[in-house]
């Protein structure tokens, strides 16, 4: 499967130099980001609550573009113009998929059925695929009973699998999750890691950003840490990043626990990933 | 807690009133006759009726009319009582703005009584005008009362972009409709913030400074929100045209109803 249509270059789907962002111009997001993604690659963005995640996703996404530095997507460069091309916009919408962090603007659609189809019906797919891939996914994501309701009425966790959902549907090589996992319960959250990982193993890139430490080490091979700066302060390993404690407590990802025992109390460091995998 | 506190009045009041009034969708899920109809067939033929009720003059033909939707409503599994209760609520309003000057019109009297040396009389034809006049009032806000309460919305927004209504209209009459149960979602959560923060009593005009700061803050919100709303889309492919799902289908039973209805248009036509 290739996606760039050329096969140089190491197969590199995004790369950043130097990337800048501010909200308005003045409430700096991003501040000299440099990355590389390669295709197949599984990525994720840790870092505390306003170092950037989710603005450096929707960069990538082409939702909004950097103030100053290079964003290239197979070795072209995205700009505003670039998306004004209807083609190239639809080759790229086909291949990179984003499940943002609130559902509550991903689901905009009167039914979790329209929602769903909203994306392939955009891009031009025949109805009885779209048919197709959609009773798959009603079969993964166990959503059936949920098809004619209002995305509105739904809770949290079922909002996000329809969230996820439409964006499956349009099945993208490019995977983009912010926050996939916020607010779910263990075994939903375990059922949409496993969905991740088949996905990764099909060869899609799976691109995510998350303050669970539990399912970093599951969902990346490369663990990029945003820090206060809102730029990279650290990029390894899982392993590497998740063993240390010195990096995720200077940057909000593990807590001191103090647990009273009855007239003892005792403090330790408690990084999360101990507790399942 | 008091019910006669102003928030408590004013914005959860409102938000039951909306939720109830605008999203009560349940009578539309229930499986009546109406509700099995295609939205397409359903609404042409609502529209005959109610074009018919506007132009006969005869007392009959809108009283059948009028029974034909108490009929119609019967067997869509409404119960009669909710469904006069909702469509009568209108008729006091017309009757004494309209209908009860009508009354004592020009004509033959059938009534006539002196107040301060002034004459007044009730005539025949001011009389029947007033009756036609109510009568045809209730039977129109009932055929639409019960389009709309058999009909899911969206259905309905769907049929207007078959009507070739442009679809950037439709879209936004849908996503108002979304985001106005959104806000009022949001209403009720910051709502009950507030008030687990503050304690039970909220005053008065702590009451109205926090209604006013409410529909400010609403505003900022739909506003960041429209442009996340506008992300997604485009995430998805948007672009400027949205394309629609839709699976409406017209069966046999559809077109024997639209055929039956066209009939009994003509032969009241024709009366
Ligand atoms: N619409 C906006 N207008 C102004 N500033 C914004 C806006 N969105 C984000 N910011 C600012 O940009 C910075 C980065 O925000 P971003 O949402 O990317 O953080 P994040 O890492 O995703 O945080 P979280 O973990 O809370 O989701 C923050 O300082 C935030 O205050
Ligand atoms: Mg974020």
């Amino acid at each position: 499967m290739v996606i760039c249509g050329n096969t140089i270059m190491d197969n590199i789907i995004f790369e950043l130099k130097d990337v800048y962002f501010s909200y308005l111009g003045k409430f700096p997001a991003l501040c000299g980001i440099d990355i590389r993604i390669n295709q197949g690659q599984k990525v994720s963005i840790i870092g505390a609550n306003g170092t950037g995640k989710s603005t450096f996703l929707q960069i990538l996404d082409g939702l909004i573009f950097a103030d100053r530095g290079v964003l290239s997507f197979c070795g072209q460069q995205l700009n505003e113009e670039i998306f004004n091309d209807a083609k190239f916009s639809r080759e790229f919408r086909s291949k990179v998929g984003f499940i943002f962090q609130n559902s509550d603007v991903q689901l905009f659609c009167p039914t979790v059925k329209e929602d769903i189809v909203f994306g392939p019906l955009q891009l031009g797919l025949a109805k009885g695929q779209i048919q197709k891939r959609l009773e798959k996914l009603i079969a993964t994501l166990n959503i059936e009973e949920l098809l004619d309701r209002s995305p509105q009425q739904l809770s949290i966790g079922e909002k996000r699998k329809v969230a996820i959902a439409s964006t499956l549907i349009i099945d993208p090589q490019i995977l983009i999750l912010d926050e996939p996992t916020a607010g779910l319960d263990p075994l939903t959250t375990r059922n949409i890691i496993d969905l991740l990982i088949a996905e990764n193993n099909s060869g899609k890139t799976i691109i995510t950003a998350t303050h669970d430490l539990h399912i970093v080490e599951e969902i990346s091979d490369i663990v990029y840490v945003f820090g206060r700066g809102k730029s990279i302060v650290k990029s390894g390993l899982a392993n590497n990043i998740l063993n240390d404690p010195a990096l995720l407590k200077e940057n909000n990802l593990v807590h001191i626990h103090s647990h009273q025992h009855q007239d003892k109390v005792h403090v330790h460091p408690h990084v999360h990933l101990e507790h399942h995998v | 807690m008091k019910s006669n506190n102003f928030i408590e009045r004013s914005i959860v009041g409102g938000l039951t009133f909306l939720k109830d009034s605008i999203f009560a969708e349940e009578v539309a899920q229930r499986g009546g006759f109406l509700q099995s109809l295609d939205v397409r067939v359903k609404i042409i033929s609502f529209l005959l009726f109610i074009l018919q009720a506007l132009f006969t003059g005869s007392i009959p033909a809108l009283l059948f009319l009028y029974a034909l939707c108490l009929f119609l409503g019967l067997i869509s599994r409404i119960e009669l009582v909710f469904f006069l209760k909702r469509t009568w609520f209108f008729i006091p309003l017309f009757s004494l703005g309209i209908a009860f000057p009508a009354i004592f019109g020009p004509g033959e009297p059938l009534l006539s009584w002196q107040i301060l040396g002034a004459k007044f009389s009730i005539t025949h034809q001011g009389l029947q005008g007033a009756v036609v006049f109510v009568i045809r009032v209730i039977t129109c806000v009932s055929f639409v009362v019960l389009l709309n309460i058999t009909t899911r919305h969206f259905d309905l927004l769907k049929v207007l972009r078959i009507f070739k209504i442009p679809a950037i209209f439709i879209m936004i009459l849908g996503m108002c409709y979304r985001y106005i149960y959104l806000f009022a979602g949001i209403i009720q959560n910051t709502y009950l913030a507030i008030k687990s923060r503050v304690g039970r009593g909220v005053q008065y005009q702590q009451g109205q400074g926090m209604v006013a700061w409410n529909i400010a803050s609403l505003w900022d919100r739909s506003v960041g929100l429209n442009e996340e709303v506008y992300k997604a889309m485009l995430s998805r492919g948007y672009q400027g045209e949205a394309l629609a799902w839709n699976d409406f289908k017209i069966r046999t039973k559809d077109w024997l109803w639209l055929f039956a209805v066209i009939l009994l248009w003509i032969i009241l036509f024709l009366n």
